[in-house]
């Protein structure tokens, strides 16, 4: 399981900027990092090399900061791979909340970040298919 | 402690003693204040006409609009050789009130105030710090005076720069806070923020309140910041009433002690100024008893109260008026509902997932009122999933919609975001033009 961070931000202006500065100046490192279209406000999710210490540093900015599991899986890089691991899912009853990837830059491999209600299962499931999981 | 024996005194020895004083300062009013003169002629009331305490239906009211027209000092009874100290309301709209006092009203002012810093369990060992603005406003000297009287140490911070609040604070071991609660608030939470723990590295016990009202969720949220133990009371006054020193809590919290022997309170039907039975809500009036530079009589407060008259279990036989629900003025008419910000503030204090600061704006769009409410996400947990966002807004939607019977727009916003108050805070802000 790979921790993400969830951050409660703004819409407006400045407010991305705000996250990661604040990561900038504590010296963290940003691997993935997703949002989603909604109003007045929203929840920044992100991957990052020290998730407590991301934590500490924004909450003593004054961030809300969630720090909460989510399943992180290696796919090869080729046609079919998500669908693979998706229907493994769909196929075990498991619903995606929310999904987003970034990439390994060492072995060039994309990685599925995806948070589900039944992270256990999934987390089982998944090994049972012999997928890759990243923490 | 009980500060003065006056507090304790049988019902009819007070009303005695009221009537007295009474009686002497409508004589007195009638004979230097020519506005109110001319106004007890238009009533047809004379001195002696005051026979008994009901009497005092009979007089005319004091308006805020009478300091107004008698700007700076034609309200006063003495030449300005008597003043040792004049102070002057905040004027947010026009010209300040002006207040003055002679050598008995600062001596008169400082013992009722020392009343009511015993009242909220102060003693002559406290260590009190005064975060109230100095200058003009009563409140900062008036407390600083009732303070250093009963022989506590006082630390005139004033307001300003938080954080070296927090140096005084935990350096000289402060046990005594005067703030408005707003500001109480907001210095417990800087000092979380400076990783300093309100309850564990620092040594507050008493906070006396004043300002502007505390509502019971306002408390629980005090007492969450500042300990349990933590006995913190809120006291009454205005400058028009020489400041601070009206009323204050004791530790039993059911309502503020009158200093009757000094104030006389009525409720009236703010719109017919018809005098009410006690227990009745209404506006609050006040008669200043005995005071030199500036008596009033019948002074119309604007704030929503009740009375009550049983003795308390504190020991005092004085009256208790109950925590103000609001200003008469303060009321918002949103879609012709009455709506007063104390009530909104019970329900969003009451959730626990969302900060004690928060903005209320009222705008009219297509000819509808419509009420922007904003406040601070403080629970993390709600970060899983942004449908947990959503269901917080709707639950808070709801509480208020149970209690005003209105629809309001909730703004979610993160900690910190909100404008936070030195002095009293000014939560809303009303963009409706009459007549758009």
């Amino acid at each position: 399981m790979l921790k993400q961070l969830s951050v409660f931000v703004e819409n407006r202006s400045g407010s991305l900027m705000n996250v990661t500065n604040a990561l900038l100046d504590a010296d963290i490192n940003i691997r993935a990092i997703s949002s989603f279209d909604t109003p007045e406000f929203g929840i920044l999710r992100l991957i990052v090399d020290e998730p407590e210490e991301a934590k500490a540093a924004l909450t003593a900015r004054g961030f809300v900061v969630r720090v909460g599991d989510v399943l992180a899986v290696e796919l090869e890089d080729k046609k079919g791979s998500l669908n693979a691991m998706l229907k493994i899912l769909a196929d075990g009853n498991i619903s995606i909340n929310y999904i987003y990837s970034f990439v390994i830059r060492e072995n060039q491999a994309p990685v599925m970040v995806f948070h589900t209600d039944d992270i256990e299962e999934a987390t089982q499931l998944l090994e049972n298919h012999d997928l890759i999981i990243v923490d | 402690m009980i500060w003065a024996k006056e507090e304790t005194l049988p019902r009819a020895e007070i009303e005695e003693i009221q009537l007295a004083r009474l009686q002497s300062t409508v004589s007195y009013i009638y004979e230097r204040v020519p506005s109110y003169r001319k106004k007890m002629e238009e009533a047809g009331v004379k001195p002696e006409d005051v026979k008994t305490l009901k009497d005092l239906q009979k007089l005319p009211f004091t308006n805020k609009s009478d300091f107004r027209e008698n700007y700076p000092t034609g309200m006063f009874a003495v030449p300005s050789s008597q003043l040792q100290r004049v102070h002057a309301s905040s004027g947010t709209t026009g010209k300040p009130t002006i207040v003055g006092y002679t050598k008995n009203d600062l001596h008169m002012w400082t013992n009722n105030v020392s009343r009511i810093a015993c009242l909220g369990g102060a003693t002559g060992d406290d260590i009190a710090q005064i975060c109230f603005g100095y200058g003009m406003f009563t409140g900062a000297l008036g407390l600083h005076m009732g303070l250093e009287n009963i022989g506590a140490c006082v630390m005139p911070t004033s307001t300003g720069n938080t954080k070296k609040q927090l140096m005084f604070m935990q350096d000289m071991g402060t046990t005594l806070l005067v703030a408005t609660p707003s500001y109480a608030l907001r210095i417990g939470e800087v000092a979380k923020l400076n990783g300093i723990d309100p309850i564990r590295d620092l040594n507050l016990k008493i906070g006396l309140f004043g300002g502007e009202g505390m509502t019971e969720a306002m408390r629980a949220e005090m007492k969450k910041m500042w300990g349990e133990d933590f006995l913190c009371t809120q006291n009454y006054g205005m400058s028009e009433l020489c400041g601070p020193g009206v009323s204050g809590e004791c530790e039993y919290l059911c309502g503020m002690h009158i200093n009757e022997d000094w104030f006389i309170p009525e409720i009236i039907d703010p719109n017919t100024g018809e005098v009410l039975p006690a227990g009745e809500k209404g506006e609050l009036v006040i008669t200043c008893l005995g005071r030199e530079a500036l008596p009033l009589l019948r002074y119309r407060t604007k704030d929503i109260s009740r009375l009550f008259y049983e003795p308390c279990k504190c020991g005092r036989t004085t009256c208790r008026m109950e925590n103000l629900s609001g200003r008469s003025d303060d009321m918002l008419v949103i879609r012709g509902v009455n709506v007063f910000p104390g009530q909104i503030e019970e329900v969003l204090l009451k959730i626990e997932e969302i900060g004690p600061h928060y903005e209320i704006l009222v705008e009219r769009k297509n000819h509808l009122d419509v009420m922007t409410i904003s406040v601070e996400l403080v629970d993390d947990r709600l970060l899983d999933k942004y449908s947990m966002l959503s269901a917080l807004e709707t639950r808070i939607r709801q509480g208020l919609r149970d209690i005003l019977g209105l629809d309001a727009t909730i703004r979610l916003m993160a900690p910190q975001s909100l404008q936070r108050f030195e002095g009293k805070a000014k939560r809303v802000t009303d963009l409706r033009k009459d007549g758009l």
